[in-house]
């Protein structure tokens, strides 16, 4: 198993929002040179909102969807800054962190 | 006015920096004002208000007063008329204003002339009599707006102009040059050239950057606007022309190579040069801008509103100045703006009185098994199809989204662009295709042959129409059967249609066709649509012989909004291919097999028999004949038959509110009446649709059964015993419901507004192709509906309301299906939709408060 030495440092941004506003995100994620993303519809959990709901059967917008990407640090700002002001008018939350990563082509 | 001043950083590289990504999701942000636009061949009926669901409806109609400068309610001079017609009466205004001011109304009499006149008579007065409510007025403008009017009127006009030569549909004999490098490069490339344009304003066109994003800050910093501001000044010039921005929106959002932010950038930059060329370089140009809530809203002056209704309560009296003021302060609870709120409540209260009155004489179905089963569509031309039909034998109907629980994207046999037939709250996860059944594939080949032999025809025509050279010789060649054959299709509708339709069937026989049911679903997928619809419309037996499955769409003729009287659970398409697809699988024997170890046991001489009702002629079609057993062919010809009595009871109730229509038709003559309407290519009023819907009720057939809901009420079936853990009943209520909530949103701000939301008279529409229509030659798209679908001259058809959503299962149960899903808490607990529950027929209604449920004939109680 390698060391976390022989990892490259990069930044990994989650963000959970409603299925209508995970377009924008994902517009975000691309426009700042993200090379990809992970994306869990039908997310369920609890919030300051209260309990939300998992998958729903004939409605794709309404449900919880959590995106994952990893990027260079230097991306960061340029993705905070547009992801700041959408989860500022929704009801979305976004984790920012460190993470370490064996193969730092895959994400630049 | 915003007094922070944040700096843009340089922009360069092909990723995007952070004004580059604020940028984006401002303008985003900024379009969330916007209605949802599809273009008009699928046409969607959405909550034109959609971004604003977050709020309470009262906030939402005020925001959208100052962002959009629409009304949110009817105007209040219609309400009046209402109230002298009696549509509303006194006791239910005076009940409503109870309910929103509660202590205006109980306030102490204020005296005028020094007689003390009671606070309701005085409030009821100003309500009926007031000065009039001014229009709200958009408050965030462009600069251009403020400075220079005819710069803001050529801004748009360019704006229209290559936005219209950008998604021009292929009808335009001109194509603009460089689209194939999407919107930003192609307009860069000519706006630079066009001498239609100062020619200071196409040097500084010729400066701006490669890239849409960053044409776009170039022109906001040209014009002053901090970053702080640029969202809302972003949305003045979206809210400026809201039809082209929605529909480009949309675009953006389906991968076209224009979007929200080339399309802003586009005219940022000609505002920026043309205010330039005009009024020179000003550093204070930017203060002009404001942001919408921070100005003042227009108002009715407190001492006028007084003085007219002291005017109207007491004629003789002379009031004093202190006086005066008391009306003032007693009638301040009640702001101008929100009587048309207390209005509105009455307006409601009115009908769903009356609707759950009317219920209370509802009767039950067939006792034992039925003859025959139909399932309809929820939509609310349903109802008055099951009602009739209801009437003819011991038959049972029921209700279900008309795309069946099969969110199919469908090839014809023709081929083609495939359609989703889905609502469009879900993309399609199968794909479905029409294939020839097996043995008739020379009949299918047949077909096609033909279809392609009249679409060439067709074509051909058209195309010398538009040619320069061919309209010469077309008209030597066809003019002498162009004119009388215009002139049969005016006079003669009804007969050139059904002729046209005999030829056609004659030029391209249709063959037998089946769907790739086996290749598109998996067993477990069919399994599991079985199971989920036949438990959610709570059709787990008995089981009749036949079960029809019908999905449904609207014939007429020159009628660009044809796709909005189709099936709106099928994404504006007829839903014929979905009852099809469902039907296939219903009658698939592993199915079944499945289905007995899920408790539902259909019988072996079931058949579930694909159809299709037309709401304009009020026909149902048999699909699929040849799949039906022999033993089953002659139950089905009386059904038919009893399918068209039903038609044609329904056509004579619906003449009598369709314009032109003679009075006191009977069904056989109303039946070819409408034919007639179908096949006119002059007529603007085929068919009423939608119009007049406000409720939505979910239980079983037995709380509606015999009783005239006036086809205004989406009928969804459910049995509540059978769903013990509210699967299916969250299902319906975030789907189904969800779509009849923006059915009945458009339906309701396209008549409290028809400028801003609906999309004026069909007289002057001008099609533009793929996209939608123009009201004349140029200016902003329409969006919504046209005033011809709601209203006849000036009597409303629709009477706007909210929807009332009707459920009978455990309130216990809708209020743990609230409690996890947003979308309930917003449209139940922001008032988009009134909810209203009993556990059982038993029981009394109940409504769904903040303060929890009330009994629904307590009516002073707060919503």
């Amino acid at each position: 198993m390698k060391s976390r030495s022989d990892l490259s440092q990069m930044a990994r941004i989650e963000v959970v929002v409603s299925g209508a506003d995970a377009p924008a995100v994902r517009e975000i994620f691309k426009a700042t040179g993200a090379t990809g993303f992970t994306s869990v519809s039908g997310v369920s959990g609890l919030g300051h909102g209260g309990y939300h709901q998992g998958r729903l059967l004939f409605n794709d917008q309404a449900t919880l969807e959590m995106l994952i990407t990893v990027v260079p640090a230097e991306k960061v700002d340029a993705l905070v800054a547009g992801l700041r002001p959408l989860l500022d008018e929704s009801s979305g939350v976004m984790f920012l962190s460190d993470t370490f990563v064996s193969r730092p082509d895959y994400f630049t | 006015m915003s007094t922070a001043v944040e700096t843009r950083e340089p922009v360069t590289g092909t990723d995007a920096g952070p004004a580059r990504t604020r940028l984006l999701t401002d303008v985003r942000l900024a379009g969330g004002v916007l209605a949802q636009a599809w273009p008009i061949e699928t046409f969607i009926a959405v909550n034109p208000l959609g971004g604003f669901e977050d709020l309470p409806f009262d906030q939402a109609v005020s925001r959208a007063g100052e962002v959009l400068g629409a009304r949110g309610t009817l105007d209040e001079s219609l309400f009046r008329r209402a109230h002298e017609e009696g549509r509303i009466n006194s006791e239910e205004l005076l009940a409503a204003t109870r309910r929103r001011v509660p202590a205006a109304v109980a306030a102490d009499p204020v005296l005028i002339g020094g007689q003390p006149v009671a606070a309701d008579e005085l409030i009821l007065s100003d309500l009926l009599n007031g000065e009039p409510a001014p229009a709200p007025v958009r408050a965030e403008r462009m600069l251009s707006e403020l400075l220079s009017p005819g710069i803001a009127a050529e801004v748009d006009a360019q704006a229209a102009k290559w936005t219209s030569a950008f998604l021009d549909g292929g009808q335009a004999g001109w194509t603009m040059p460089g689209r194939e490098d999407g919107f930003h490069a192609a307009w860069r490339d000519l706006a630079a050239r066009d001498r239609t344009v100062p020619k200071a304003v196409r040097e500084s066109l010729r400066q701006i950057p490669e890239r849409s994003d960053d044409t776009a800050l170039w022109a906001l910093e040209r014009l002053g606007i901090e970053t702080v501001d640029q969202r809302a000044y972003v949305r003045a010039h979206l809210t400026r022309m809201p039809g082209w921005a929605a529909h480009v929106r949309w675009r953006g959002e389906h991968g076209s190579a224009i979007d929200l932010v080339s399309w802003v950038a586009m005219r940022l930059a000609y505002e920026a040069g043309l205010l330039e060329d005009e009024l020179g370089r000003s550093s204070g140009w930017s203060t002009e801008f404001q942001a919408a809530g921070t100005g003042s809203a227009p108002a009715v002056a407190p001492d006028l509103r007084a003085a007219r209704v002291a005017a109207e309560v007491a004629p003789a009296s002379e009031p004093s100045a202190s006086e005066l003021a008391g009306i003032s302060s007693l009638l301040e609870q009640l702001p101008v703006s929100e009587r048309g709120l207390v209005w509105l409540d009455a307006y409601e209260t009115h009908y769903r009185n009356r609707l759950l009155h009317n219920l209370e004489s509802a009767s039950a179905g067939p006792a034992e098994r039925p003859a025959a089963q139909i399932v309809c569509c929820i939509d609310a031309r349903s109802e008055g199809l099951r009602r009739h039909f209801e009437k003819t034998g011991p038959y049972e109907t029921l209700g279900f989204a008309g795309f069946f629980a099969v969110a199919i994207s469908y090839q014809s046999l023709a081929g083609g662009a495939p359609d989703s037939l889905c609502p469009v709250l879900l993309e399609p996860s199968n794909q479905i295709t029409e294939i020839p059944a097996g043995g008739a594939e020379a009949l299918a080949e047949r077909q096609l042959a033909g279809q392609r032999a009249l679409a060439g025809a067709e074509d051909s025509f058209h195309s010398a129409e538009a040619d320069l050279a061919t309209p010469f010789v077309l008209a030597e060649t066809t003019g002498w059967a162009a004119g009388p054959l215009a002139a049969a299709k005016t006079l003669f509708a009804g007969s050139y249609g059904s002729t046209r339709a005999r030829f056609t069937r004659s030029a391209a026989p249709p063959a037998p066709t089946v769907m790739t049911v086996e290749q598109a679903f998996t067993f477990e997928e069919r399994t599991m649509f079985a199971e989920v619809a036949l438990t959610m419309m709570g059709l787990t037996g008995p089981f009749g012989r036949l079960v029809i499955l019908s999905g449904h769409g609207s014939t007429t003729e020159n009628n660009p909004y044809e796709a909005a009287l189709d099936c709106g659970a099928c994404g504006g398409n007829r839903g014929a291919p979905n009852a099809r697809t469902a039907a296939a699988i219903l009658n698939g024997r592993e199915v079944r097999e499945h289905l007995v170890g899920k408790g539902i046991e259909i019988p072996d001489d079931t058949w579930f028999v694909a159809a299709e009702h037309d709401t304009a002629v009020d026909t149902v079609t048999v699909l699929d004949r040849h799949l039906i057993p022999e033993s089953h062919v002659e139950e089905l010809s009386h059904v038919e038959r009893d399918l068209v009595t039903a038609g044609s009871a329904l056509s004579a109730e619906r003449s009598r509110l369709l314009p032109g229509a003679r009075s006191g038709l009977s069904p056989a003559d109303a039946a070819r009446h409408v034919r007639g309407r179908s096949t006119d290519w002059a007529q603007v009023f085929p068919e009423w649709g939608l119009a007049g819907n406000a409720a939505f009720i979910v239980g079983p057939r037995s709380m509606t059964r015999g009783v005239d809901l006036g086809r205004r009420t989406f009928l969804h079936s459910y049995e509540a015993a059978i769903d013990t853990g509210g699967e299916a009943l969250e299902t319906i209520l975030t789907a189904p419901m969800v779509v009849a909530q923006w059915i009945n949103c458009q339906y309701y701000f396209s008549t409290v507004d028809p400028v801003n939301f609906g999309a004026g008279s069909k007289t002057v529409h001008n099609v533009v192709g793929g996209v939608g229509v123009l009201a004349g030659h140029g200016g902003d798209l329409q969006l919504g509906l046209p005033w011809q679908s709601v209203a006849d001259g000036n009597r409303l058809i629709h009477e706007p309301m909210r929807l009332l959503t009707l459920v009978q299962a455990p309130l216990e149960r809708i209020d743990m299906l609230i409690e996890r899903n947003t979308v309930l808490q917003e449209l139940f607990g922001n008032g988009w939709v009134a909810l209203a529950a009993r556990g059982s027929a038993d029981e009394q209604w109940m409504r769904h408060t903040h303060h929890g449920w009330k009994a629904w004939n307590d009516q002073e109680e707060a919503k």
